[in-house]
């Protein structure tokens, strides 16, 4: 096999290597100027509601000036109420999370309680993308006045911010993963204070829920069509009676929502970890997601967005999903919309069960507007360029 | 370990840097491009 | 266009370079790769096709690192030195012998869940005690891929059941028995058959003529300390010591050929290995940066949805036929992509199932693809370590064993609901 090919009368010995390895450098300038591009943090405007604007390394000074140093953004009422904690894009692949996060801290304003909102749990997830699965690097929402750019990163801390994978990962919890898991930010929790960036972060965000006497957090996520867990409320069992209220709103507004347990043996994640280790109500929410599947077609801004795929459909058909699937796909402001009901219901519920804990609002995104008119009632201004 | 790490690519991406400009054969020559445009970006952490 | 369009065509391009002009097969799959990216209208594409060789970068730096050793112990005389001590050993045990040499070649599959540092390790210790107790060289090639296969799928470390486990939320215990249930019987018969029939009981007489043919070497135990060491620090991988457990193969690897350059730097210029294991191991790196490129320009032109899609749809009869011939297949490019990919729509749509039972026999499966052409990582490095240039050779005696291998992990699945009942 080694010597199958010379090319002898093409070779110009000296000059053929130096003209190879100019091209590396070429091909390295161009790729790696796009690959630097995803480094720029995503605009994110504020309400006037808007109290403080925190990074992480608050919970954790070492986080700062490491790319996990992310945004928090705190809503704070006249009276004291509730506290409540919303984690959007720990899997930055997953982007219902990480916008409906965001439409909540550009339009909310809150009278009573406090709520913290992280948009981009795991920053460093927005600064790659997977390999193999092509996916495109930003999508845009309309806005008032034109298109806003979001980042759609990977389900994982960026490699070069934490190399190498060990082996076999075993987490903080001390189960057994495969090495790349070790860039999961959920399966990182309770995290460690001196661990890897991405422990670190989980650490932090432990840190914030103990501190700040986080009463409900809630954790945003999506899955692919053909994963079991889907458009389901995933609880501790602290929280069980809070979920199966939530469940009973939702589909009353038209959300079918599926209650699932936390798995007791399934550690490192949030639901498991927040819930056992603080005295938080630990709860977390799954969307479906096309772009985020195996069976989906081509990759492209679009699928994220309206979330339409014929493969899907046809595997619908073949009885192969958890959701039902057809060609009016599942898009994403459905699937924000979807989050926000449910945060809304949660919140009120957590305010039924406990008065004491109850946040109020001025004014909170409707998401039946959301689902009727779509993004631009919700985000004002435009990015600048992509 | 991330620093160690990249002590290896160094040597590596040394070594088929040397190598490419040994190598007479034009598609070893490419395939050690290939392989080089890799260990290059990661060396600078780049991707 | 249709989406199995442009994958066709890509499959075209490489056939027809790879096979028409024998272009390198690493430098075919980037060319079909840039092809299927201009043809679908994707222009050069070159985010894309760096990105999907960058799917590999952790392969190709265990396997460069894992050339330098092994490169590096042949120059100290190592290789040599163990083969003739093993003899020594078992000379008088025809199947103890063989099947000591299985278990070494497995071992460090089992402790890393990668067929490739099996084979490139211990397998290249064991090939040439088999090839002086009469076994031809293709036939040890075989044996040692097979070993390395086998090493993969056994606990306690199986990345494949680890990467569909983590698509379907299921943790990483309770496995040891079922995979050593799937992997015991199959190590003794493949011993059995590839090797059995060749290999001899050796005399004495023979066995001091084998090993005066050997290089004279220092045999003090000195020279083993690298691989004591690189054995030391696999098993520590396991552990869950702190610092230890992160070093990663690579380093692992690395560590040990520096030791053996410091015990040998009068014979050994460090600089030179590092070149010779690089021109060794380049195939196979291009190799894996071409395959990272096609797999995603594959994706990115709905060429792997489809094919996902084909094999979702099979009705239910024929899903374990689909899966017998998909995960294999689809190895070509990764069997841990495969594992990922078409592993954990699979064990969805055996939902019914135990998941444990289901996701170690698909690891079965799924790790034959590591002797599916055109990477057959497992073949391909097989052929290396006894110095065979095509790599078909080895996998013609694959054959047998591969398709028994089948079958059975896919008796497994169907008698998974029995199975359940004594685990």
């Amino acid at each position: 096999m080694k010597t199958r090919l010379n090319f002898k009368n093409l070779n110009f010995q000296r000059g053929q290597p130096i003209f190879i390895f100019i091209m590396v450098v070429i091909i390295c300038f161009f790729t790696g100027e796009n690959f630097l591009s995803l480094h720029q943090e995503d605009l994110i405007i504020p309400s006037s509601g808007l109290s403080q604007q925190l990074r992480l390394s608050h919970y954790l000074p070492t986080l700062a000036n490491t790319p996990g140093n992310t945004r928090v953004f705190l809503f704070e009422g006249k009276e004291k109420g509730g506290n409540v904690l919303i984690l959007g894009g720990t899997h930055p692949n997953e982007p219902a999370g990480f916008i409906a996060a965001t439409i909540l801290i550009e339009n909310l304003i809150i009278k009573k309680g406090r709520l913290f909102i992280i948009p981009q749990a795991n920053l460093s997830g927005f600064t790659h993308n997977d390999a193999f699965e092509a996916n495109p690097q930003r999508f845009s929402l309309p806005a008032q006045d034109g298109l806003r750019w979001f980042r759609y990163g990977s389900r994982l801390t960026n490699p070069i911010h934490q190399w190498p994978d060990p082996t076999t990962y075993i987490n903080p919890s001390s189960q057994k993963l495969a090495g790349p898991e070790s860039r999961n930010l959920n399966r990182a929790y309770p995290g460690s204070k001196e661990g890897s960036l991405t422990e670190r972060v989980a650490w932090a965000i432990m840190q914030l829920l103990k501190t700040e006497n986080i009463h409900l957090a809630i954790d945003l996520h999506e899955a692919s069509p053909e994963y079991p867990v889907i458009n389901a409320i995933v609880f501790h069992e602290r929280a069980a009676e809070l979920a199966a209220m939530t469940m009973m709103d939702l589909q009353m507004e038209g959300f079918d929502l599926r209650l699932e347990a936390s798995p007791p043996n399934l550690h490192g994640l949030s639901h498991r970890e927040w819930g056992d280790l603080t005295s938080t109500l630990a709860i977390l929410l799954e969307t479906a997601n096309a772009s985020h599947g195996r069976l989906k077609g081509k990759p492209s801004p679009q699928l994220i967005v309206k979330g339409q795929d014929a493969n899907y459909v046809r595997a619908a058909r073949l009885g192969r999903l958890f959701v039902p699937f057809d060609e009016e796909g599942i898009p994403l402001k459905r699937r924000v919309a979807r989050h926000l009901a449910s945060i809304k219901s949660l919140i009120t519920n957590l305010a039924a069960l406990y008065p004491s804990q109850t946040i109020k609002f001025e004014y909170f995104p409707s998401p039946q507007l959301l689902l009727k008119n779509g993004f631009k009632d919700f985000l004002q201004i435009a990015s600048s360029s992509k | 370990m991330k620093v160690i790490y990249q002590l290896i690519l160094l040597w590596l991406t040394l070594n088929l840097t040397v190598y490419l400009f040994r190598e007479k054969r034009l598609s070893w020559q490419l395939s050690a491009g290939m392989v080089l445009i890799l260990f290059i970006l990661r060396l600078l952490l780049i991707k | 266009m249709p989406d199995y369009l442009p994958l066709l065509l890509m499959v075209l391009i490489f056939f027809g370079l790879a096979m028409g002009f024998r272009l390198q097969i690493g430098l075919a799959l980037a060319l079909a790769s840039l092809g299927g990216a201009l043809i679908s209208g994707h222009g050069l594409a070159l985010r894309h096709l760096v990105e999907g060789g960058f799917g590999y970068l952790d392969t190709i730096l265990i396997i460069a690192t894992a050339m330098i050793f092994m490169t590096s112990l042949q120059k100290s005389g190592m290789l040599d030195a163990f083969t003739s001590f093993l003899l020594r050993a078992f000379y008088r045990h025809r199947f103890l012998l063989l099947f000591s040499m299985m278990l070494l070649t497995m071992f460090p599959g089992m402790i890393t869940g990668s067929s490739t540092t099996a084979v490139l390790t211990t397998g290249a210790l064991a090939s040439p005690v088999l090839m002086k107790m009469g076994m031809s060289r293709v036939k040890t090639a075989a044996f040692i891929a097979m070993a390395g296969i086998l090493g993969m799928i056994a606990p306690p470390v199986n990345i494949l059941v680890m990467i569909m486990g983590a698509g379907v939320d299921m943790p990483y215990v309770g496995l040891t028995f079922p995979l050593l249930a799937l992997v015991i019987p199959l190590a003794v018969i493949f011993t059995l058959w590839i090797g059995a029939k060749e290999v001899k009981s050796l005399t004495s007489s023979e066995l001091e003529e084998i090993i005066a043919s050997l290089p004279a070497g220092q045999s003090n135990f000195r020279i083993y300390l690298p691989l004591v060491l690189v054995a030391a620090l696999l098993l520590a991988q396991n552990s869950a010591l702190p610092f230890l457990s992160q070093l990663g193969l690579p380093l692992i690897f690395l560590l040990g050929g520096l030791l053996n350059w410091l015990l040998h730097w009068k014979k050994m210029n460090f600089f030179l290995v590092t070149q010779q294991a690089l021109a060794e191991a380049l195939p196979i790196l291009a190799i894996l940066v071409g395959v990272g490129m096609f797999i995603q320009i594959m994706t990115l032109t709905g060429g792997r949805g489809w094919i996902v899609l084909v094999f979702l749809s099979l009705p239910p009869a024929l899903l374990y036929l689909g899966m017998g011939i998909s995960m294999p297949l689809f190895g070509a490019v990764s069997a841990f992509g495969s594992a990922s990919i078409l592993g954990v729509p699979f064990i969805l749509a055996l939902i019914n199932t135990n998941a444990i039972l289901t996701s170690s026999a698909l690891s079965a499966i799924a790790g034959l693809g590591d002797l599916m052409p055109p990477t057959a990582l497992a073949g391909m490095f097989a052929a290396q370590v006894v110095g065979e240039k095509n790599y078909f050779r080895v996998l013609r005696h694959c054959l047998v064993p591969a398709l028994f291998e089948l079958v059975f992990a896919l008796g497994f699945l169907l008698g998974g609901p029995f199975l359940a009942k004594i685990f």
